[in-house]
């Protein structure tokens, strides 16, 4: 065991980077989940079919194959054209950072298009009519009466889908980013005590997934706090 | 940079040489998977807490960390052990494939015995009562009342779970496994070719994705066919 305190300060900062990626896809997954399910709820033809095709395609595809295309499509893009301007150049990419967080957050988004989508749904039509009915805005309709109360419905399956966000940050490694995972490997190397080091990142991303387990049953209770005197 | 079509039919032959390698995987792991479900869910519904215990610990412990640590954890890091090295699992646990097969195996377990569980719950308790007052045993009304309907209830979530099991059999090709995302990788690594071979790759695991989703929509309309519609 006493082989993992000389790497302690190295997990340490590998699960920053862990908490950053997940930080930074979580907004671009929500993002693309609200717009994606804005789309397909707008009755646009065009916007619905876009909408449809993003949500098939990424939740057909590994995870893994989509962060592959995105940091390699990437950098064979960015070198090309900017071999176009200097001749010089001999490779450019993009941040594994960057590129995996894209990656994940467009995989997850798609999930939770169709999560947005149900719970703008399940939200009662009547609300709307009676928000039209005494003149508020769409905007503000949109911002006070259904993004409150779908909230509420999206929350299960939103938190689900922030799990396995949390844990699809693992693959990032596989393109050269340095979290724990990429910490493990290294320290293998120089230990030779694979188990361990890779427990070690299990034990890290066990304790990560618990604490956002509680923290989502914390808010379905709070969001639901109103449910609780009738029942 | 050019798209070029060739060098995708020319790695046609070699991808589905790995097609086959992803199927099996998929396959074998998930009815070792199921079979650990079934007695992963008997032990939770026991009511005991000898059985209960150790069943909430394992569904905790792989649902709670990446399929990608969980191989990793089993490929290189028990081989640290001199008890496996020389143990009656090694000949399996030597190869990648037997290791996947492990990993996606458990992890499969701990996900599906709690899909079935949900589904087991969702059985009418009135139903269970009407078993009881025709006089049959705990164990006939769990055959034949209890059993086909938490089954039709679990298609729906099962058929998402066997989905993302096909996404996960990628993750092989991070342990030397030459399965689809792995032959992918090397021809990437040969031609330099991102864009075509990964998008290849994609659309080969899309029409999978497409085709189990078709098979199990029939499958729970076939399971529904004495399910009064409503409305």
């Amino acid at each position: 065991m006493s082989v993992i305190y000389g790497w302690l300060d190295e997990y340490f900062w590998g699960a920053t980077v862990v908490l950053k990626v997940f930080g930074v896809s979580l907004v671009m997954a929500v993002l693309f989940g609200l717009i994606g399910s804005a789309a397909k709820l707008s009755g646009n033809r065009i916007a619905g079919i876009l909408a449809g095709g993003y949500t098939v395609v990424f939740r057909g595809t590994p995870e893994l194959l989509v962060i592959l295309i995105i940091y390699f499509g990437s950098a064979i893009t960015l070198t090309t054209v900017s071999q176009a301007f200097d001749p010089d150049i001999q490779f450019i990419d993009i941040p594994p950072f960057w590129a995996g967080a894209l990656a994940i957050a467009l995989v997850v988004g798609a999930y939770m298009t169709e999560t947005f989508r149900g719970a703008f749904l399940g939200v009662d039509y009547g609300q709307i009519e009676a928000a039209r009915a005494l003149g508020i805005s769409n905007f503000k309709t949109f911002i006070y009466v259904r993004m409150p109360q779908m909230w509420r419905l999206a929350l299960p399956n939103f938190g689900n889908h922030m799990l396995s966000l949390m844990k699809d940050t693992a693959l990032i490694s596989v393109i050269g980013l340095e979290e724990i995972v990429f910490v493990a490997e290294i320290a293998t190397t120089v230990t030779v005590k694979p188990f361990t080091m890779y427990a070690v990142v299990a034990v890290i991303y066990l304790a990560i997934t618990t604490v956002l387990t509680l923290a989502v049953a914390g808010m379905e209770k709070y969001a639901n706090r109103h449910l609780e005197t009738s029942r | 940079m050019t798209f070029d079509v060739f060098l995708i039919l020319n790695s046609i032959p070699t991808m589905i040489e790995g097609l086959g390698i992803t199927l099996k995987l998929l396959f074998l792991s998930t009815v070792i998977g199921l079979a650990l479900a079934v007695v992963t869910l008997l032990m939770r519904l026991s009511g005991h807490w000898l059985l209960t215990w150790p069943a909430m610990f394992y569904i905790y412990i792989f649902r709670g960390t990446p399929i990608l640590v969980q191989i990793f954890i089993i490929y290189h890091g028990l081989p640290q052990f001199e008890f496996i090295r020389e143990g009656v699992l090694w000949p399996l646990l030597r190869e990648p494939f037997g290791c996947c097969v492990v990993a996606l195996s458990l992890n499969a377990g701990a996900y599906v015995s709690e899909i079935l569980r949900g589904g087991v719950l969702g059985v009418d308790r009135g139903l269970h009562e009407a078993g009881k007052a025709l006089g049959l045993s705990t164990p006939h009304r769990f055959i034949y009342i209890t059993t086909p309907i938490a089954v039709r209830l679990a298609i729906p979530a099962y058929s998402n779970d066997f989905i993302s099991m096909l996404k996960a059999t990628a993750l092989a090709s991070t342990v030397t496994l030459m399965d689809m995302t792995g032959v992918a990788r090397t021809i990437v690594a040969k031609t330099f070719a991102p864009y075509e071979i990964f998008i290849a790759a994609a659309i080969v695991y899309l029409c999978f994705t497409w085709t189990f989703q078709r098979g199990f929509g029939l499958l729970e309309r076939y399971m529904s066919r004495y399910v009064k519609k409503d409305a």
